[in-house]
């Protein structure tokens, strides 16, 4: 070859090129090294926390010597790569998490339950029987979680996978359903020799398992299918079995049954055709709070809104209160549940009709509510008023001008919502009117090949996005024609007894979210002492209505049984609530931005913070966090604070924890700085709240989806209109308030979880499994702990590079992007990547441990 | 009215004699006296004392090879004044253990709950009187030659549920039809006695647990044959618990602690949510273990006027409104003063800030019942728990023994029963509840070894608690703590005499020996023949070295089967066990193939399936090759057809296969002809 003496003599060109070949190889060597990954199973657990998995895998089991989960000890801990420190982002709470797990993008999906404001239309994606029953009409067939990403145009993971290449077990955001997997748990499940019936029968029958079982063997069986390129499994059965117990034998006993089923399906994948390609994961979406020596604590914020001093609201929810003590309890079509409450200040009677409180406390350690728009209130009440015949001249004037004043005030944000809303619900119907020619086009019959490849799925598909658009035109332009009433009221032809009061408000709608102010001042109903008139004859707003101020109320609660050391007496830590840099910006002069976002946490009125958030150019995140006091809303927006030094009892405690990395001397100058995620993440995550930094960011900022830019080019009218209406839904389910409870307490009044709960940023809660393990030449290394903290974003991109999906780290390959996939905003997991380095196995039940 | 004897036959008058004798004395098939004494040796006692543990073990030899452990525990709760508290024994289980320390043919048998005795003549008039709700006294002292009553036989399980079967059968055929007397006499006999032993079985369960929470295995009860003990004891709830397979043990008891324990949780937190609603104060009671199992609700001394007329909601709490109710004003009876800090924590007095609040009792709460906590103890209305306790008692005997309705067989009943029974049960209602006598009997436990509890709301405790009874056989506390010193001392001179324990044990062993010596139809005839006589009648062999022999190597064969039966469940054997004992087993199976079963050879075959280690499979193949039976040479086969195993175990299959043939082993015709047809001669 002639080029090499060239070379020779030339040493910048040749040290360019083996620069050149070496950045190549950095850049795209370890992506070829693991792109040969070909398969990838996936086991997915609900609520499996790292700790509790570590301690019992390096315990030894007396009767067999060996440990207590000795198969995660040997294909995770022995054999595969674990990170020590993986952590969900945002709330430890089924819902969201799984949406981040099986997406990889950020947070669209706030809460296990949520509700439009408008339309009091609830999202319930954990209840699985509506699905299955609007399933057997051919109605539904995705799960409501998997809906709502679709129209966000945010895929999920299996996605990534053609329908006969994939087996997806039943979860939360099940794509598609079987009937097969049901038909056949039950035969299968009786399918033994009559002694083991008896036993079975006489051992009491574990009918929870019947479906898990089954749903195990199909996926071995569809193992010895080359094709198949996707496989999961999800149980739940851990999750269940810590909220109800506090034990350490029965944690040990569900992790063990769990350890089995991961050692039958690896022992599977071994004796596949595909073992050396196969990547095997366990992933969970969250940990648990769960303690031997402590019960978790329930607290009713149902009943706390429905008092008069919570402001004595009809509260809804979306679980049945004490629901196994309740003969309703075993309709499984779960409706919205009122509360009705005796103290209602003016809706005594209403609550149907008129319920003011939306509560979510799904998750437990949680739970965030909406109110009626605080001005909502204040109109329906006056309008009571005067509607009365009795009521006098000089108050019928001063409550007609207060009810006029009070509409002004909002009028023009209302009338804007309202005419956008109308936009697009004109878009809306062109959009079901197409819609309806596909679905007519759909064929009614369907050969063998059409359902092996899911053609019959994606016609029920088309018509249930049809259908959902249906329901959503006729909702809200049920709400738009209320508001356009009420909007419609003028002083000079006003005549309250012509109309009826659902007329003008709609029956069940929470209008639009209340600003800090408003939660600060709600108004609940007229004052103990009535309305009362000021000097020049107007209404005295102030003096005239019974307001509470939700976020001392929350504060103040404490309790008379306090029986369990270490517990506190009060069952709330902190609220959260987002609000507008903008605002911040014009009072402080802090250095956000108009566009950025803030979120004001309440843990007393001299214990507050800020959570500053901005992102750079390429979008990367950083954050500050400031400690407050006094933080203050008035009317017109303007929010004032005082500064106060960094001291203990702030919320999240970072300052005063030991596990805070940044010296003691340094808190309080780097707690007041700019950093990184990235820095956050190092810094806070093994403190008690770990990374719950991020976490609220996550789950109380916006995230916009590239998939929903109203600005992408090319986009017709209708198509910008109809991204602007899915995104308005989603604001709309946004809820006011976050709660969060204190250690061992928890907010589910649908029963008790005395064993353990979830959904706090408590480390405990946050910090969850991830573990890797893989044939030759998937190149996942062996033996090896990863100490760096990740969290859930960087499980989709991760797996989708180990099987050759992603270049440079972020984008997917063009196949993947025609299906809907856009960049990852989440790190990669390098040290999976890292090639076939091999590190020395080292045995993880340590030399002389006992078991307890 | 027609007299019903005049028209029984012969037949039915010794059925109906047979049954009355039967009734009456159910125990007898278990104290019948021994007839083969053999060699006596003196009793030895080991005396591991646990410090602060509370409890202790101590070891009897019994002559003829076993050894008796008994479970002493100091009962603090009765202590008096200054004095040390009595330390009582509570739990005795018999082992048998061959003489030797191999615990590979140990046998659990016998065990005893001390406090579980005969009752007297007065208490056993009482149990038949229908509709009879109280206590009847108690058992004077309970000294004797004989010994105590067994609770369970833990080597004969299977025994207790074929004389379920048939008493049910025997009462509702026979019994029933002959009138209304001995109808309802019969039952309430056996409801009661039921009732009685259900009881003592409940505190043995709760004893066992606290020992191994306080002790844990050791090498004189490990935790494996604690939890064994445990799973046979809450099996007995169950129609056909006693027929379960050894190999489930574990797994039963897993499953129903961590039920119990979820229930416990769930009333802890129910009762103290419900208790925080209606402003009283809430106090779990706690077992030396540091599990709540019962809780007292008090109500503040200032509540009574801050709160008073307020209203009060009753649900699950089941007494009446305290803040309406005068006699608080002026209550004369116990109180006490605690102490609470800001954060409303109880603390010693003289805290510094702590405020101090006069606290009165108002009821007790058993936390371990299904579904709600339940009410043991309204200290001002002492009928209140009884007449709650007793409303499912009185459905179920007037409609199935008044009005003689059967759900079975009266479709109106059925439903509206159904009906009824769903609303109560699903509400919480604590009406028609199932019986509280698990928390009733637990609490007479948590009242004798929880030191904690001021003496005098313990003793108002128990002499309100003595009032929820209705079972006549029932005695009070400290009766018990007598019967259970006198039962122990009976017991120790039992297995003292060589006519007592060592000549049952003799007994039992030679039972064990038959089917040894019978075919399948032998033993099921005369399995059948202990079933129809009500055990009065169980086949022995008469005892002869070579027997002894082949009963010791059957225990031998079991213990290797059950161990390696939970090891065949693995996917991969040597991930989830010791391969070296799995080995062993192994060899011990091949050592002695001409003992084992054909499930054996299933077994060993399955384990060649789920092991890669070279020594275990060959020891596989090599046993499926001596186990001289046809399920051992098909599986033999089927390995030698799997074509995913690799070809040198499949080579050696077909060696085996050939030495068999040529041995002329069983092997079923077909096989055989395959295994001409493919392996050769």
């Amino acid at each position: 070859m002639t080029i090499l003496p060239s070379l020779r003599r030339r040493p910048l060109l040749r040290f360019s090129i083996i620069f050149s070949a070496a950045l190549f190889i950095h850049q795209y060597g370890q992506i070829t090294a693991c792109a040969q990954a070909r398969r990838v199973v996936v086991i997915k657990v609900d609520g499996l926390p790292n700790d509790m998995v570590d301690r019992f895998v390096r315990e030894r089991n007396p009767r067999t010597g060996k440990s207590q989960l000795p198969w995660i000890s040997q294909i995770f801990y022995e054999e595969g790569t674990r990170l020590a420190n993986f952590y969900v982002r945002g709330m430890s709470l089924s819902g969201p998490s799984w949406s981040l797990l099986d997406t990889g993008q950020h947070l669209q999906i706030k809460g296990n339950v949520e509700y439009d404001r408008y339309t009091l239309h609830s999202y319930d994606y954990l209840n699985f029987i509506p699905f299955y029953i609007a399933n057997i009409a051919s109605r539904r067939i995705d799960m409501p979680g998997v809906e709502v990403l679709d129209e966000l145009g945010v895929p999920l993971l299996v996605d990534a996978y053609p329908y006969d290449e994939r087996y997806n077990s039943f979860q939360l955001y099940q794509r598609g359903n079987r009937w097969t997997t049901l038909g056949r748990a039950l035969p299968n499940r009786f399918n033994r020799s009559p002694r083991e019936l008896v036993d079975e029968w006489a051992m009491g029958l574990e009918t929870r398992n019947i479906i898990f079982d089954q749903l195990e063997r199909e996926l071995i069986g569809k193992l010895s299918d080359p094709r198949v390129r996707y496989l999961d499994y999800y149980t739940t059965e851990f999750d269940h079995t810590a909220h109800h117990n506090r034990d350490r034998e029965a944690h040990l006993y569900a992790l063990q049954e769990l350890d089995a089923i991961i050692g039958r399906i690896w022992t599977a994948v071994q004796k596949s055709p595909e073992a050396d390609a196969t990547v095997f994961i366990l992933v969970s979406d969250h940990g648990v709070n769960t303690d031997e020596r402590v019960y978790s604590q329930g607290y009713n914020l149902v009943k706390l809104l429905g008092s008069a001093a919570g402001g004595g609201h009809h509260v809804v929810t979306k679980r049945r209160l004490m629901l196994d003590y309740s003969i309703k309890g075993i309709y499984p079509l779960v409706p919205l549940i009122t509360t009705t409450t005796l103290d209602s200040f003016y809706l005594k009677g209403q609550s149907t009709n008129y319920p003011t409180a939306l509560l979510d406390f799904d998750g437990n350690e949680r739970a965030s509510f909406h109110l009626r728009d605080s001005d909502l209130n204040v109109l329906h009440i006056l309008l009571q008023q005067l509607q009365r015949r009795g009521t006098s001249g000089p108050l019928r004037r001063a409550l007609t001008n207060a009810f006029f004043r009070t509409l002004d005030g909002r009028r023009a944000e209302w009338q804007t919502q309202l005419s956008e809303l109308n936009e697009e619900l004109v878009a809306l119907r062109r959009e079901i009117e197409k819609q309806s020619v596909v679905v007519a086009a759909q064929p009614k019959k369907w050969t063998k090949q059409d359902q092996d490849a899911g053609r019959d799925k994606e016609a029920i598909r088309q018509f249930a996005r049809m259908d959902s658009a249906m329901g959503d035109e006729r909702q809200y332009t049920m709400y738009a024609a209320t508001l356009t009433r009420l909007l419609a009221l003028k002083p000079e032809s006003f005549d309250p007894f012509a109309f009826r009061i659902e007329d003008v408000i709609e029956k069940g709608a929470m209008g639009q979210p209340n600003s800090v102010h408003e939660l600060q001042n709600y108004v609940v109903g007229v004052a103990p002492g009535g309305f009362v008139l000021s000097a020049d004859g107007t209404l005295d707003m102030q003096k005239s209505f019974s307001r509470v101020n939700y976020f001392s109320l929350l504060q103040a609660v404490r309790m008379r049984n306090n029986v369990q050391p270490g517990v506190d007496s009060r069952p709330v830590d902190f609220t959260a609530t987002r609000i507008s840099c903008g605002q911040l910006a014009a009072v402080a002069g802090r250095d956000c931005g108009p566009e950025g976002e803030a979120i004001w946490l309440y843990g007393g009125p001299d214990k507050q913070t800020l959570l500053l958030a901005r992102e750079d150019a390429h979008g990367a995140l950083s954050f500050r966090y400031l400690p407050v006091s006094n933080l203050r809303q008035d009317e017109t927006g303007r929010v004032s604070f005082e500064s106060v030094e960094w001291g203990a009892g702030f919320p999240l405690k970072y300052y005063e924890d030991e596990q805070f990395g940044v010296p003691s001397g340094a808190r309080a100058a780097w707690l007041n700085e700019w950093h990184t995620e990235l820095e956050w993440l190092r810094a806070t995550h093994r403190t008690k709240y770990s990374n719950a930094l991020i976490g609220l960011h996550e789950q109380l900022a916006r995230h916009p989806t590239e998939q929903l830019s109203v600005d992408e080019p090319g986009l017709s009218a209708d198509e910008r209109l109809l991204r602007r209406f899915r995104k308005r839904q989603r604001m709309l389910a946004e809820a006011d308030m976050l709660v969060l409870a204190n250690d061992h307490w928890n907010f589910d009044v649908r029963g008790f979880n005395p064993g353990g709960n979830h959904g706090s940023f408590f480390r405990i809660s946050t910090h969850s499994t991830l573990m890797m393990a893989g044939g030759s030449l998937t190149g996942i290394p062996r033996g090896r702990v990863v100490e760096e903290p990740y969290d859930s974003l960087s499980f989709v991109p991760t797996v989708l590079a180990l099987t050759g999906q992603l270049h440079d780290g972020r984008v997917p390959i063009p196949v993947l992007w025609k299906r809907g996939f856009r960049s990852f905003p989440g790190r990669l997991i390098q040290e999976v990547l890292g090639g076939r380095e091999e590190a020395p196995v080292q045995n993880p039940v340590a030399k002389g441990a006992k078991a307890p | 009215m027609k007299s019903v004897f005049p028209e029984l036959n012969a037949r039915r008058a010794a059925c109906f004699l047979l049954s009355l004798l039967l009734a009456l004395f159910p125990l007898t098939s278990l104290s019948v006296h021994a007839q083969t004494p053999v060699g006596v040796v003196e009793p030895q006692a080991e005396m591991g004392v646990a410090p602060d543990s509370g409890f202790r073990l101590e070891r009897i030899r019994v002559a003829g090879g076993a050894e008796l452990l008994t479970i002493f525990a100091n009962l603090d709760g009765l202590r008096t004044g200054e004095s040390r508290a009595p330390e009582v024994p509570l739990v005795s289980v018999l082992r048998d253990t061959m003489g030797d320390d191999t615990p590979e043919n140990d046998r659990l048998r016998y065990l005893w709950m001390l406090t579980y005795a005969k009752p007297s003549f007065t208490q056993r008039i009482a149990a038949a009187v229908p509709f009879f709700y109280n206590r009847a006294g108690n058992k004077g002292r309970a000294v004797g030659h004989g010994a105590p009553p067994v609770l369970i036989d833990l080597s004969a399980t299977e025994r207790e549920v074929w004389n379920k079967v048939f008493w049910s059968a025997l009462q509702n055929l026979l019994l029933d039809a002959y009138g209304f007397p001995l109808k309802a006499t019969t039952r309430a006999y056996h409801r009661n006695m039921a009732d009685h032993r259900k009881a003592h079985i409940v505190r043995a369960l709760a004893v066992l647990s606290l020992y191994e929470a306080a002790r844990g295995g050791t090498p004189l009860f490990t935790r494996s044959e604690l939890h064994d003990i445990q799973a046979r004891l809450m099996l007995t709830d169950k129609t056909l618990g006693g027929i379960v397979d050894d190999i489930h043990l574990q797994r039963v008891f897993q499953k129903e602690t961590t039920l119990v324990r979820d229930v416990r949780g769930h009333n802890w937190e129910l009762l103290r949510q419900r208790a925080e609603a209606e402003s009283l104060h809430f106090e779990p009671l706690e077992m030396p273990d540091g599990s709540a199992t019962h809780a007292i609700l008090w109500a503040a001394r200032p509540d009574l006027v801050a709160r008073r007329g307020h209203a009060f909601d009753k649900r699950f709490l089941n007494i009446e409104n305290p803040w309406r109710d005068d006699r608080l004003l002026n209550w004369q009876g116990y109180t006490e003063t605690r102490y609470f800090d800001a954060e409303n924590r109880p603390v010693e007095p003289g805290t510094e800030g702590a405020r101090q609040v006069q606290l009165i009792p108002l009821a007790l709460y058993g936390l371990d019942h299904p579904k709600i906590p339940i009410l043991l103890v309204d200290f001002r209305a002492g009928m209140n728990p009884k007449r709650r306790e007793i409303s499912r008692r009185v459905l179920e005997d007037v409609t199935r023994t008044v009005l003689s309705l059967s759900r079975f067989g009266d479709l109106p009943y059925f439903l509206s029963r159904s009906v009824y029974d769903f609303v109560t049960g699903r509400r919480g209602m604590d009406v028609n509840q199932p019986s509280r006598v698990r928390a009733y009997s637990q609490l007479k436990l948590l009242l004798s070894l929880n030191a904690s509890l001021d003496p005098a709301l313990r003793d108002q405790i128990a002499s309100r608690l003595e009032r929820v009874s209705m079972n006549p056989l029932e005695n009070d506390l400290r009766a018990e703590t007598q019967v259970a010193r006198d039962q122990y001392a009976s017991l120790v001179e039992y297995a003292r005499r060589p006519e007592g324990l060592p000549a049952r044990l003799d007994r039992d062993r030679r039972a064990e020996m038959m089917p040894l010596k019978h075919g399948r139809k032998g033993q099921t005839l005369l399995r059948l023949a202990n079933v129809l006589s009500f055990g009065l009648y169980t086949h022995r062999e008469k005892a002869t070295p070579e027997l002894a022999a082949r009963m010791e190597l059957q225990r031998r064969l079991a213990y290797h089967e059950r161990y390696l039966r939970e090891v065949a469940r693995s996917p991969r054997v040597e991930v989830d066990w010791n391969i070296e004992e799995v080995r062993r087993s192994l060899r011990f199976i091949e050592a002695n193939s001409e003992a084992a079963s054909g499930r054996m050879a299933s077994v060993v075959a399955s384990i060649f399936a789920r092991t890669e280690d070279e020594t275990a499979r060959e020891i596989c193949l090599s046993g499926l090759y001596r186990i001289n039976n046809e399920t051992a040479k098909k599986e033999l086969l089927s390995i030698y057809n799997n074509q995913q195993v690799e070809a040198r175990w499949r080579g050696r299959s077909a060696e085996y296969l050939r030495m068999a043939v040529r041995e002329n082993q069983m092997i079923a015709p077909s096989d055989a002809k395959t295994i001409l047809s493919v392996v050769g001669q």
